[in-house]
């Protein structure tokens, strides 16, 4: 079984066939996906730049981390369900477009960001505050974030600009029906 | 309308159309921007409604985002301006865009005004709840009626 071929099965399971041809459901699920970019990536990008040590200066980084935490990680987890599901409906669309491929890298890079930085950043930001400049790994965490959470969305709104090549998509077609 | 008749035919709506990575350029500004400007807004909105940020008081909060929040619209509604001249009939008589013109207009108002005023002053938890729900709504239906643009 390919790669393309469950892409295809994805695309005509009920739910993705609910999604994609019930009126208002596709906008809605695009709808909320945007809202939350709106709110929590610019949570995110506010909680970078206090680790940076750029903005939100009166408040401690543990303010600002622990404060926002929580709305970050609903936030991420309602805008993945809703990423998903627009995928689902055009799985095999989707399985051709280079920038989905470099969106879901990203999305790779964002678990290794957790991984680097939860225990020596994120999880102790008391401890960030204790020392006179914020070390260098705090900066790092949030340098790094903060170029992902720029790329993402930008990868995002790049999936919907990719033409795919008529005759190469053909090609596959006929690849996956023999 | 004259006005969109006017602007139809320039050099940047010119660029929009014919520059491959203008258009996409311009809407990824767009993106981030907007979510710099309503993200800060929307850190001061969970204080007033209650949610976080307990420990401080939302004029505080307010203090430290404002800047971000002006920048973030700035560049925004610069970036909205120049997708807006590569097309500028269609934009105006797209009802989705007219919405979202309405409500942009409508936040802004209500940031500077209202929402400024009960979040410098030591309002109640309830006038806080209410005018920071009205925020939430208000900034969420410009992002909404911006994407049904494309969708209508």
């Amino acid at each position: 079984m390919s790669l393309y071929s469950i892409c295809d099965s994805i695309q005509s399971s009920g739910l993705m066939t609910h999604v994609r041809e019930t009126p208002w459901v596709y906008p809605i699920i695009m709808s909320i996906h945007v809202v939350c970019i709106a709110v929590f990536g610019g949570m995110i990008l506010m909680t970078d730049l206090r680790l940076l040590g750029v903005g939100l200066k009166d408040k401690t980084v543990a303010e600002v981390v622990g404060g926002l935490r929580p709305f970050k990680r609903i936030g991420f987890v309602v805008m993945v369900t809703c990423g998903l599901l627009m995928a689902g409906t055009e799985a095999p669309q989707y399985y051709r477009n280079p920038y989905f491929w470099t969106k879901m890298a990203l999305l790779v890079l964002v678990g290794v960001h957790a991984m680097m930085f939860k225990s020596t950043v994120y999880d102790h930001p008391e401890e960030l505050d204790k020392s006179p400049v914020l070390p260098t790994r705090a900066k790092a965490a949030a340098a790094f974030s903060l170029i992902l959470w720029v790329s993402l969305p930008v990868f995002g709104r790049l999936i919907a600009y990719y033409e795919p090549d008529e005759s190469k998509a053909s090609q596959t077609a006929t690849f996956v029906l023999k | 309308m004259a006005f969109p008749a006017l602007v139809q035919p320039n050099p940047i709506g010119d660029a929009l159309n014919h520059i491959e990575w203008a258009f996409p350029l311009a809407e990824c500004f767009h993106i981030v921007f907007f979510a710099m400007a309503i993200g800060t807004v929307m850190i001061v909105d969970l204080r007033l409604l209650g949610l976080a940020f307990q420990k401080q008081t939302p004029a505080s909060l307010a203090r430290d985002t404002w800047v971000y929040t002006l920048i973030g619209l700035v560049v925004a509604v610069l970036a909205g301006m120049t997708l807006f001249v590569s097309d500028p009939r269609m934009y105006t008589h797209n009802s989705s865009f007219r919405f979202k013109m309405t409500a942009l207009i409508v936040a802004i108002i209500y940031h500077y005004t209202v929402h400024h005023k009960v979040v410098s002053s030591n309002s109640s938890a309830g006038v806080n709840a209410v005018v920071g729900a009205i925020s939430v709504l208000l900034w969420s239906s410009v992002v909404v009626g911006g994407i049904f643009i494309g969708l209508i």
